[in-house]
């Protein structure tokens, strides 16, 4: 620093604060503790939710790590403006002070414009290695439960390797979860019959949009069972706040006996659920070819 | 002096400003196309905030049902496209319109024709767009309108016919005002203008002009694919052609946008800050550096509106990387304006106090946009609240309060009276705290998983219960509402009744306060030397050194000190 923040002036932090590093170590804790204490104190978020899935998970840890150099720079530079209204400002100065006409300084400049690059490499850098690790296709042999999920106004599709399909319209989604057992890597193929929508999930990860013409993938493993609330995240016409999402995650074993009742359900029913599915893909399919 | 051809005494606006519409519907001054484009994005700014206060009436509590699902959608569209295309753009064009020839000591702009139909075609849009409203539902898709939602199957009504029809007007619009900037700023410039010398408000005009001309035909050709969809049954966007392109080439408008928007903003506090902290300003030529920066690199950033849609993971690695960047020119230019603070003796005359409150609000817009730029967090915080808080902290946070900023410097200027003082304080503070209190607590919506343009939400139906975050904001955007009718009352008090503000209150440093309050119709008698970027100090400082030479050169009082 060139020129010194002359903080002593400032009568109650002149009594703790002696010198700049002071300060500019001073100030980030500040920062960080009014930041936890509000959102302890409010009872409000401050964080995406911690992710019941390791890719939600390393989303919520990147946001942490975000959060440190964010926190820093966001209270030094309001620091940085509150010194220039009260120590800058001319009733402050002496009278008849003429300011100092410096048109710049060059080590000072090259600080800030190095400093923040760094800072920003780090940054992309760690977002890199997560989009490697939790942002691509999860392989065949990786997946344990593959699901193809058909958005359309204003529901959900859900067609299970074994032949049946969970399908929820608007809210009615609540009664009629996504069943998909804990432990298990369950990969989403997800694309949309009418306009675009987005499948989200807060708790478990992030979105993912549902565009016709092409198929996104998406892929969780929840670690405990529960329920979990989400919906659609792009607009998608008058009825979107009804589409809404919920995901209920059970034992292995639980999830087993209640895909043999879906399977015996879908056998008694006069017409087999799965003729949609096949049509729908193959719909998919032709728009796909059409298109590329 | 007495052989120079001084044009003909101007009438003073107090005259013409009352005189008949016909003056206003032909003039070509860019004075007054200045003052109708302010006014029409005064105006739309009021409407748009209409808008906005009966969409947070609605989201007040759970489960409300003061407007319908579709009522919603199409007041969410038209807040959104009315603050962005007919305020914020518009408004910034006027206030540049008014001072780029006068700071460049230009008697007018160099198409002056064309000036007046690019703005007349600004109301035009305007009423083609809302014609929407009668004609049985106006845009409901959001500003973006993503097809397939805007495709003839899911939108069969003429709203989004209408929407598309009026932005093709409003790009052409803004295509016409960049060639006439340009061309003002390289052809018009006074003698000694030099590019160095140019004001930097000048100069934050010339990159918005660059972008606003490179970008404007990609929005009009998105809109005219969209249009070929709709009308002629081309598959450019349908579900069986590829929706995701038109989100390629409306990015490519949309994010320059954002700087076609905040750019003038920048201008106006680098102009602002130096005059009340009486100082020059920092690093002059790396603040010009860093606008093109911006420039560059906001053309190369657009697809991180798009990281849900499934692109290749090393293109969003690029995206990613550009975006970050451009932190890097911003957050110089921040650091610039503090520098220029620094050891200043600083005013805080309202123009400051809105250049402060800008640069404390708008900080928080940049930080949060850095959180976005991460591929993975923004598939967390993409399309909720926290997206929503964010847009309204750079694009409140950041243009309006700039705007805000601008009107209290030039008014004087454009009226030749200060707004009232006691007024503007109760406005900055209103406006400050409301602004705040408002949107602050939008973030914690969104990480709380509450999605953006949804018209409702259903009351403790998961964990989360957003009914109580919401009702703060809807309380504390009414104190937002409060200050803007505050300062419309202002505007329109002082421009009769406000103080006599003289040519030059606030010891300015360019050109435009060098001629009176209002200018002529002519801008100038006599153009200043230009020997600086800052004619006006380097005027005020002959002047002081030809005082002070005139007391030395005075009979010595007769008993000598030695
Ligand atoms: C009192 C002031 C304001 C309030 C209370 C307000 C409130 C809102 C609300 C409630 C939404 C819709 C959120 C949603 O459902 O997704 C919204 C969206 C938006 N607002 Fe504002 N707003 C204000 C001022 C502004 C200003 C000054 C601007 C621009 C200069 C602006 C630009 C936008 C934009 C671009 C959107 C997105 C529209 C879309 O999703 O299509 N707002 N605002
Ligand atoms: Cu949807």
């Amino acid at each position: 620093m060139a020129h010194r923040p002359r903080i002593g002036a400032e009568p109650i932090l002149g009594l703790v604060i002696r010198r700049w590093w002071q300060f500019f170590l001073a100030a980030p804790l500040v920062g960080i503790g009014l930041t936890l204490g509000a959102g302890q104190a409010l009872a409000i978020s401050i964080t995406p939710p911690s992710g019941v899935s390791p890719n939600g998970n390393a989303i919520y840890n990147l946001y942490l790590i975000i959060s440190i150099p964010a926190i820093v720079v966001f209270v030094l530079v309001e620091a940085l403006l509150l010194i220039c209204v009260f120590r800058f400002r001319r009733s402050a100065q002496p009278p008849g002070y003429v300011p100092p006409q410096f048109h710049g300084n060059r080590p000072l400049e090259i600080t800030w414009t190095v400093l923040p690059f760094l800072i920003l490499v780090f940054i992309g850098v760690l977002s890199f290695r997560v989009l490697q690790q939790d942002f691509v296709r999860p392989s065949n042999a990786a997946t344990g439960l593959a699901l193809v999920v058909y958005a359309h106004q204003y529901g959900w599709e859900y067609d299970y390797p074994q032949g049946f399909s969970v399908q929820t319209e608007g809210l009615n989604a609540v009664q009629n979860p996504l069943v998909v057992p804990t432990g298990t890597l369950v990969r989403l193929q997800i694309t949309s019959k009418d306009v675009i929508h987005s499948w989200w999930v807060p708790d478990i990860t992030g979105k993912t949009d549902a565009v016709p013409g092409y198929y996104n993938y998406t892929w969780f493993k929840i670690s405990k069972p529960g329920v979990w609330r989400g919906e659609c995240a792009e607009l998608c016409g008058s009825g979107h706040s009804s589409m809404q999402i919920r995901v209920e995650a059970v034992s292995p074993a639980q999830f087993r006996k209640w895909v043999a009742e879906q399977e015996a359900k879908a056998k008694t029913a006069s017409v087999s659920p799965a003729s949609r599915p096949v049509e729908s893909r193959s719909a998919v399919a032709a728009a796909t070819a059409a298109s590329f | 002096m007495a052989l120079t051809l001084a044009p003909p005494k101007p009438k003073s606006y107090d005259d013409t400003f009352f005189k008949p519409i016909a003056l206003w519907l032909t003039t070509t001054d860019h004075k007054l196309i200045g003052i109708m484009y302010m006014t029409t994005g005064m105006i739309a700014f009021l409407i748009g905030g209409i808008f906005a206060l009966v969409m947070r009436i609605q989201l007040a509590q759970p489960n409300e049902h003061v407007v319908s699902a579709e009522l919603y959608n199409q007041m969410l569209s038209a807040h959104g496209t009315t603050m962005i295309f007919f305020f914020v753009t518009v408004f910034m064009t006027g206030i540049a319109n008014y001072f780029v020839p006068i700071m460049v000591g230009a008697r007018d702009m160099a198409f002056p024709r064309v000036n007046l139909l690019g703005f007349w075609l600004i109301p035009v849009s305007i009423v083609v767009y809302y014609m929407g409203f009668f004609t049985g539902g106006a845009l409901n898709a959001g500003w973006t309108g993503y097809p397939p939602l805007t495709e003839k199957v899911a939108n069969p009504g003429l709203g989004v016919d209408f929407w598309a029809v009026s932005l093709i007007i409003w790009a052409i619009s803004g295509i016409m005002a960049s060639v006439n900037f340009l061309t003002t700023i390289v052809a018009l410039r006074a003698p000694g203008m030099t590019f160095r010398r140019l004001p930097l408000f000048v100069w934050a005009q010339i990159s918005t002009s660059i972008l606003l001309l490179i970008v404007g035909a990609p929005l009009a050709a998105d809109l005219i694919l969209l249009e070929f969809d709709r009308q002629f049954g081309t598959n450019f966007f349908t579900t069986v052609g590829r929706p995701v392109l038109y989100q390629h080439l409306f990015w490519f408008f949309g994010h320059p946008e954002v700087y076609i928007m905040i750019l003038p903003g920048f201008g106006m506090i680098s102009e602002i800050v130096p005059v009340f902290a009486r100082k020059p300003i920092f690093g002059y030529s790396t603040m010009v550096a860093a606008l093109f920066g911006i420039v560059f690199l906001s053309m190369g950033v657009w697809a991180h509106h798009m990281f849900t849609v499934g692109l290749n993971i090393y293109l969003e690695t690029f995206f990613m990387a550009m975006t970050m960047l451009i932190a890097v020119p911003t957050g110089i230019k921040f650091f610039n304006w503090i520098a220029t603070c620094w050891k200043g003796s600083i005013t805080f005359d309202l123009p400051m106090k809105f250049a402060f409150g800008f640069m404390a609000t708008f900080l928080l817009g940049g930080i949060t946009g850095v959180y976005l730029a991460s591929v993975p967090v923004d598939t967390q915080l993409h399309q909720s609240y926290f997206v929503v808080a964010h847009l309204h902290y750079v694009l409140f946070g950041g243009s309006v309060m700039t705007i805000f900023a601008g009107i209290y410097y030039w008014f004087p200027k454009i009226t030749g009276r200060k707004l009232n003082k006691t007024l503007g304080e109760w406005h900055f503070w209103t406006v400050f705290v409301g602004f705040n209190a408002t949107f602050l607590v939008m973030h914690t919506l969104g990480l709380e998983g509450m999605p953006r343009r949804i018209y409702t939400y259903p009351g403790g139906f998961g964990e989360q219960d957003w009914g109580p975050t919401n009702l703060v904001i809807t309380i504390a955007s009414f104190l937002v509402a409060i200050s803007v009718l505050i300062f419309i009352y202002n505007l329109i008090y002082s421009w009769r009744n406000g103080e006599p503000a003289g040519d030059d209150p606030w010891q300015g440093n360019t050109l435009e306060w060098a001629t009176s309050s209002p200018p002529p119709p002519y801008n100038f008698e006599r153009v200043p030397p230009v020997r600086s970027y800052m004619p006006l100090r380097d005027l005020r400082r002959m002047r002081e050194r030809a005082a002070q030479l005139e007391r030395a050169a005075a009979p010595p009082p007769s008993t000598t000190s030695g």
